[in-house]
Parts: structure tokens; sequence; C-alpha cells
């Protein structure tokens, strides 16, 4: 490993992962000085179980706690307005969020409590966010879009993005973690999978965030197939529930990457999941870089592959021997999950004007040449050079 | 990858290695709202000319900084009362710790006092008593080795009432690594073998003690090639810019693995043997860690085995059946040490019996060895061992590392 003259990282989160990792919340409540936390959730994203356990893990503690499940699609900063009067009301003193959705509002709501604005509605543009917040838990659930542990939030069409946004603690407990939904542990190992790739691939190489991605790749390859094609399988689906907040660690420090900007313009606006794009992106994308350079396919080898394997592939062959293996991974993935996961933009059921939009849109942006080059091959399915391979 | 029944990750610390990583302290200050800083060091940091640089980095940058270098090398907690008044009587905002593992314990007490105005620093002793976060703490290691910029815990001595307080938060761990290279260039080859043994057993450890994990794994892993390659080229060639920035860079990732995974026998034995004989902890990690690899061999086999990809690349990899790695590994940490021992002219011992004091003389008789073997039992780290120990146990490993011979293992008891 040859380091670069100036490389730079940060994981602000602490994550509590395994049995009974929800019971541990009041201790931690009470280290981060918190003793009234207010409880953010989608009832109709996680279900009524989910929250019940989570409330459940209070038990003895004796903390009061607020609880609001109404956590929407909509991404209203009216919302946003009415949650922080109903919190600095009752005085809450910490965040917990379940579930991807709730997060995004959670960490905005962090942002307007804790700088006790005038008026959330206001908050359209991104602000300056430069103090530390209030402590913000994320409890991982089933389906976690991986963003939760970033330093990011969207929230309807907007886009923060602050060190201080990450939360203090990402809890992730089997309970939660597990659900019988094939579809929704694809695409969250999906989006983990491609963010991660992303992550340990990018020059120059960073060995502080290569540890958060090797972990998450690792988990992924030896677990996301055997969590889709048996939902209930616990120690599979929370291992990809422990690689989606890996892998969020380790995008949080990169850039805007090119598979994240694909991933969320068709999730925001296509309604689509941002792992199923990401699946349909990935092949193409390291088609690219294995044309353009600038990006690290050999090194990618060893997290996907075991160690016998990456040491026994020659150097010269490790890179196309990276892509393979991505590529047999979701191929996998597709097969298991059949029409649950698209295997092209049409296949996904977007109409042709919003699709025209996304495309439009995604060409407006300063990497648009490359962006749109590579959802007009998803559009196409054109099956890329390195699949036929 | 093994997924534990249960474990807990953290390093909120921002990490930043060049070497030119000193001149980003500034705008990372800026960005914590903070101007004013107080370096705080200790003489021989001073004297090796570290903290100019320091200084010419923040020069005009931010309001004139304060440098103290009272720093004892033991943590003393009037030090750290009189270094609370020098920072509130002057207005600072911000510290900047340059130095070792007793700077930044001294540091970290100073931001308790300063952060929760405190008068009484033991009301804040134990683990969990800090709630909030402290006032901006800049981490500059000056050795590559004991990972202390970042890790949550710090000793301060109180040589009055004789107390060693020890603290443990989330909280103390500092806000910002600055790694370096120019930090460690003038390090003597001696000292830099230690301390990077001192890495490398926090790594290796780290990896097959009870508490790993998969994060606390990926970290040690990174450790062990950078600190395996990079040692013997920066023992060999102190001003390889390169080397020391890996080995700095190395250490952080080793420091980062321990301190979520904890550690095991070595430690444990190393602790009991500095604390009885004074020898430097550094120089007690690079004897003690093939023995700990060979005590616990049973129980960890795959894993050890699993360190040798890292330090010597696919190819001897491939080429080492995958029954012998593990031996291998252990193998090569004894090379290691010989090599150390050959490049510092000798003063890097290899067996406890080579040990020396500054007077020349032996700094571990044999007969010292049941002593030490029973403070060990005293020390924490032994919770973390995989495999029990015992004050024999203990007494069989002190006695084949005084020697320097391998541990006869069909003496170690299987539990």
């Amino acid at each position: 490993m040859k380091l670069e003259s100036l490389l730079s990282f940060t994981c602000p989160v602490k994550i509590n992962s395994g049995n009974k990792a929800l019971e541990g919340l009041p201790f931690e409540l009470t280290g981060l000085d918190a003793t009234k936390p207010l409880i953010l959730t989608s009832s109709k994203e996680t279900g009524p179980k989910a929250i019940k356990t989570l409330l459940g893990a209070f038990g003895d503690s004796k903390m009061t706690f607020g609880l609001f499940d109404g956590i929407d699609e909509a991404g209203d900063l009216g919302l946003i307005e009415y949650l922080k009067n109903l919190y600095l009301k009752n005085r809450y003193d910490a965040l917990i969020a379940l579930g991807g959705r709730a997060t995004d509002a959670a960490k905005v709501l962090n942002v307007a409590v804790s700088q006790k604005m005038a008026d959330a509605r206001l908050f359209a543009s991104e602000p300056p966010i430069d103090k530390p917040l209030g402590p913000l838990v994320v409890v991982i659930s089933a389906g976690a879009t991986g963003l939760e542990t970033t330093s990011w939030a969207h929230f309807g069409n907007r886009v923060y993005r602050s060190e201080y946004l990450a939360p203090s603690l990402a809890v992730i407990d089997p309970r939660l973690a597990v659900c019988r939904d094939a579809a929704a542990i694809a695409c969250s190992g999906l989006a983990a999978f491609g963010r991660a790739v992303e992550a340990h691939g990018a020059l120059p190489e960073n060995p502080f965030r290569r540890a958060y991605s090797f972990a998450a790749l690792r988990f992924l390859c030896e677990n996301l197939p055997a969590a889709v094609s048996n939902p209930s399988h616990r120690n599979a689906a929370l291992a990809v529930a422990n690689a989606a907040a890996m892998s969020g660690c380790a995008f949080a420090d990169g850039g805007n990457t090119t598979l994240h900007k694909l991933g969320q313009a068709f999730s925001g606006t296509g309604h689509v999941s941002a792992g199923e794009i990401m699946a349909m992106a990935l092949p193409h994308i390291l088609e690219d870089y294995k044309k353009t350079g600038g990006f690290d396919l050999a090194g990618l080898l060893h997290p996907l592959a075991d160690d016998n394997t990456f040491a026994k592939t020659p150097e010269n062959d490790r890179a196309d021997a990276a892509i393979g293996m991505v590529n047999r991974l979701i191929a996998d993935l597709q097969n298991i999950a059949g029409k649950a996961l698209p295997r092209t933009l049409q296949e996904t059921g977007i109409p042709g004007y919003l699709l025209e939009d996304i495309l439009e849109a995604l060409d407006a942006d300063p990497d648009g040449a490359r962006l749109y080059s590579i959802a007009q091959r998803m559009k196409d399915g054109v099956p890329s050079d390195a699949k036929k391979g | 990858m093994l997924l534990p029944d249960y474990y807990e990750f953290c390093c909120r610390v921002k990490l930043v290695a060049g070497h030119d990583a000193l001149e980003k302290i500034p705008s990372l200050l800026a960005a914590k709202g903070a101007r004013k800083p107080l370096v705080i060091t200790d003489k021989g940091v001073a004297a090796a000319g570290l903290v100019d640089i320091v200084s010419r980095a923040l020069d005009g940058k931010v309001d004139q900084s304060l440098v103290n270098d009272s720093v004892p090398p033991d943590s003393d907690l009037k030090v750290v009362h009189e270094l609370a008044r020098l920072y509130q009587e002057n207005g600072c905002d911000a510290l900047i710790a340059v130095g070792g593992g007793s700077v930044m314990d001294t540091a970290k007490g100073v931001n308790i006092v300063v952060s929760e105005n405190a008068t009484d620093l033991m009301a804040f002793s134990g683990v969990g008593a800090l709630k909030r976060p402290l006032k901006p703490l800049v981490a500059v290691p000056t050795t590559a080795g004991t990972g202390s910029e970042v890790t949550q815990v710090a000793v301060i001595k109180d040589h009055v009432k004789h107390l060693k307080m020890a603290f443990g938060s989330y909280f103390l761990l500092p806000d910002i690594a600055i790694l370096d290279s120019r930090m460690t260039l003038t390090m003597p080859p001696f000292i830099t073998a230690m301390t990077g043994m001192d890495a490398l057993s926090h790594a290796v450890e780290g990896y097959y003690c009870l508490q790993k994990n998969p994060l606390s794994d990926a970290h040690a892993l990174a450790a062990v090639s950078l600190l395996y390659t990079y040692l013997p080229q920066a023992v060999s060639n102190p001003s390889d810019r390169d080397a020391r920035l890996s080995m700095a860079v190395g250490a952080c990732l080793a420091g980062i693995a321990f301190s979520n995974s904890m550690v095991g026998l070595v430690h444990n034995l190393g602790h009991a043997t500095g604390s009885v004989c004074g020898v430097p902890h550094g120089l007690c990690m690079a004897i003690l860690l093939p023995y700990g690899l060979e005590y616990n061999l049973h129980k960890r086999e795959e894993a050890i085995g699993g360190l040798l990809l890292s330090m010597v690349g696919s190819k001897l990899f491939q080429e080492t059946p995958e029954d012998q790695r593990a031996q291998k590994v252990i193998s090569l940490i004894r090379k290691l040490n010989e090599d150390l021992h050959a490049k510092t002219g000798g003063r890097h011992a290899r067996s406890l019996n080579e040990v020396k004091d500054r007077d020349g003389k032996p700094a571990v008789p044999r007969d010292v060895l049941p002593e030490i073997a029973k403070a060990a039992l005293l020390d924490g780290a032994s919770v973390y061992n995989p495999e029990e120990t015992d004050y024999e146990d203990n007494l069989m490993v002190l006695e084949a590392a005084w020697e320097g011979k391998p541990l006869d293992r069909a003496k170690v008891r299987k539990g």
C-alpha cells in the first residue's frame, strides 16, 4: 500500500450491533446526557411490530419518550416545523429515528431544534450546518437505505450535507434488521454494495475508508444471496444490515459519486429503489472504469473474494476477476429475486415521461455526459462488455 | 468474516494524514469555531524541534497560540491544573497536544477541567462520567506507536496522594488527529523499532483477542500490512518520509483496532514487566508478541494465519500451506525482532534477558519474573485473552521470553 501525500477520514457514528442491542438505548442516551428522546418513524414503512419492539427496549428504564409515527414520503418542511415545535414544547433532548425515511427527517429536524430555527419551513436551501447538533440515534431497520449512517440527508427534493448531520449512534438489532421481504433486503444490500464498491476502489487509496468498505463488501458477498434466498435467515439479514451501516460510513467521507447520483435521481423522481438502480448501473460504471482508469479495480478483488482466491489470482487478472464477481453477484440476486428486481429501466415500469425528466436532470449535472450515457445503457438494457466476458 | 453476537465500534476522530498535514490545523480549528489554541507538549518534544514545526504551521493563521512544554514523562494532576489555568487566563478555545501518551493524557485531563469548569478532576474519573462534548482537542502524535490519538481513555497521576486516576469516555476522543511524517523523522532507530512493535502488537492482539469484531478486524489487517512493511524501512532509513507516514497511519489504524477490540496476554505481561522493572512498553511488546501468539495458537490458529496475507502479500501466502500459516506469522515476527536487533546495533532486545537499564545492567533479573507474573494477575488485559491465564501460565511465558526460546506449547494448558 502506497499512501498519497494527504488523506483524511471521519466517521462520527458509533455502531452497536447484535443481540438485545436495543436494550442498550437508555444507557447510551444517558451517556449522551439525554433523558427524554423523541422517536420518529413511519408506521407504514416499518410496521407496528418493529415500533413495539423498539418501545419495549425502554422496559424498566423509567425513561420518558415521545413517539411520532407519521413520517411520510412527502418531505414536507411543514412537518419539520410542526415536529420542531412539538420537540421544543415538550422539552425532548434527543432524537431516535427508526427506518430510512424517518432518519432523513430526523437529521433535518435535529438541525431545526439544535439551531432553534425560527421557522423550519424556510430551511429550503443548503444552510451552513457548522456546529454539533443534539444527540441523534438511528435504529437500522430491514431494508435500510444505507444512508442512515452518512452525513447526508435527502428530504423531499432537497439534499443537505454536513459532518454534523451524521448520527451519534447506529443500533442494529436482529429483531428489527430481519424481515420477510426478500426484495427489500435485496435492494438494501445492493445499495450498500454499490456504495461500498465505489468507496473501496476510489483513488487515492485511503486505508481508513477502506476498512469500512472492506468489511461491508465481505459481509455482502458472504451473506446477501443467502439473505435474499431466505429472508428469515437471521444471521445473513443481520450481516446485510451491518454492511448497510458500514457502507454508509465508507461512502460518507467520499464525494457525490456517479452511482449515488443515479440511485438518488431515480429513487427520488422515479420512485424506484436506489439499490435496483445501482445494480443496473454498477456493471456499466465498472466497465467504464476499466477503460478510463482512475479506479482500483484490481484492489477490489480482495474484499469480494476470500483470501485464497485473491492470492492465487495473478495481479494482471484481478481487475477482470473483480468485475466478474460483481456482475455474478448482481445476476445471482436478480435470478433469486425474479421480477422483484428489474434488470433494465424498462422493467422498472417508470413511465416514459418521468424517465425523460430524469435523463434531462442527469444531463444537467456537471458530470452529465457520463451519467446520461450510463442511464441510456440502463434504459436500453444493453449488456455491458464486461458482462459478456 | 465473523459477525459476533454483539459488538460495539466507535472512532469519531477526524483523521488527517500527510507530509504536510499540520498545515491543515488552522482551517480544521476554524471549522470548530476555534482560533486560539493552547499547544501542550513536553520538553523532549520541544527540544527535538517538533513544536517549532507545529508553530510554523499555525503562524499567522490562528490568533497567537500559546506553547507550554511542562508535561512530565508521567502525567501529573498538578500540571493538569496549571495548564488549565493557563488556558483559562489566556482565553484559549482549543487544545493541541503534541507528543506521546503522557502529553495526550494530560491534554485530555486539561480538557475535562476547562470544559466542565472542574475543580476536582476526580469527580470525572471512571467510565461514563462525561456527558457532553469537550473543547476542541487536536492530537499530534510524535511516536508511531501508542495510538493514543484515537483512544478514549486517559490516566492522570496524583503524585501527592499517590493516586492513579483513569478516565474513560467517548468524549475524551480527540476531535482531530494529525498524522504528519515530519513528527517522527528525527526519532532514533531504536525508539522507532520499539514504538513500531508496540503498534504492531496492538494490531495483532486486536485481531485475535476476544472482543474482536468485523470493523476492528478490518482496521487491524490494514495496520499490519503497513507496519510490517514499513517498520524495517523506517528503522534503516529514518528520513524516509513515506515510510514514516505509513508508520503513523499504521499505528493509528492499530490504535483504532485495539481500542475497540481490546488486547490480551502480551499487554497483560507487558504492563506488569513495565511496572515492576521499568522496561519501556514498546520493548516489552516486541519481546512478548511472539509468545502471546504461541500461547493462544490452539484457540486462534485461523485468525493468526489470516494475518499472513497482510504481512507478506500474495506470493508467500499462497506458497505457505494453510496449516502452517499461523506458525509462519510467528516466525516472521521473531525474524522481524532479529532484524530490528541487527539494524539498531543490538539495542532492540530480543528477549527479556537482553534488556539493559541506563547503566547497562540487566533490567529484568531472572529472579524478578515471579513478581512480574504475580503483578500481571492484577492487570485487566487478561480478561480479553482467548486462553485463560494464571500465575503459573504467566511465569511459564515470562521464562521463555526471558531466555528468548520459543514457548514449549506442549506445556500450555488448554482451557
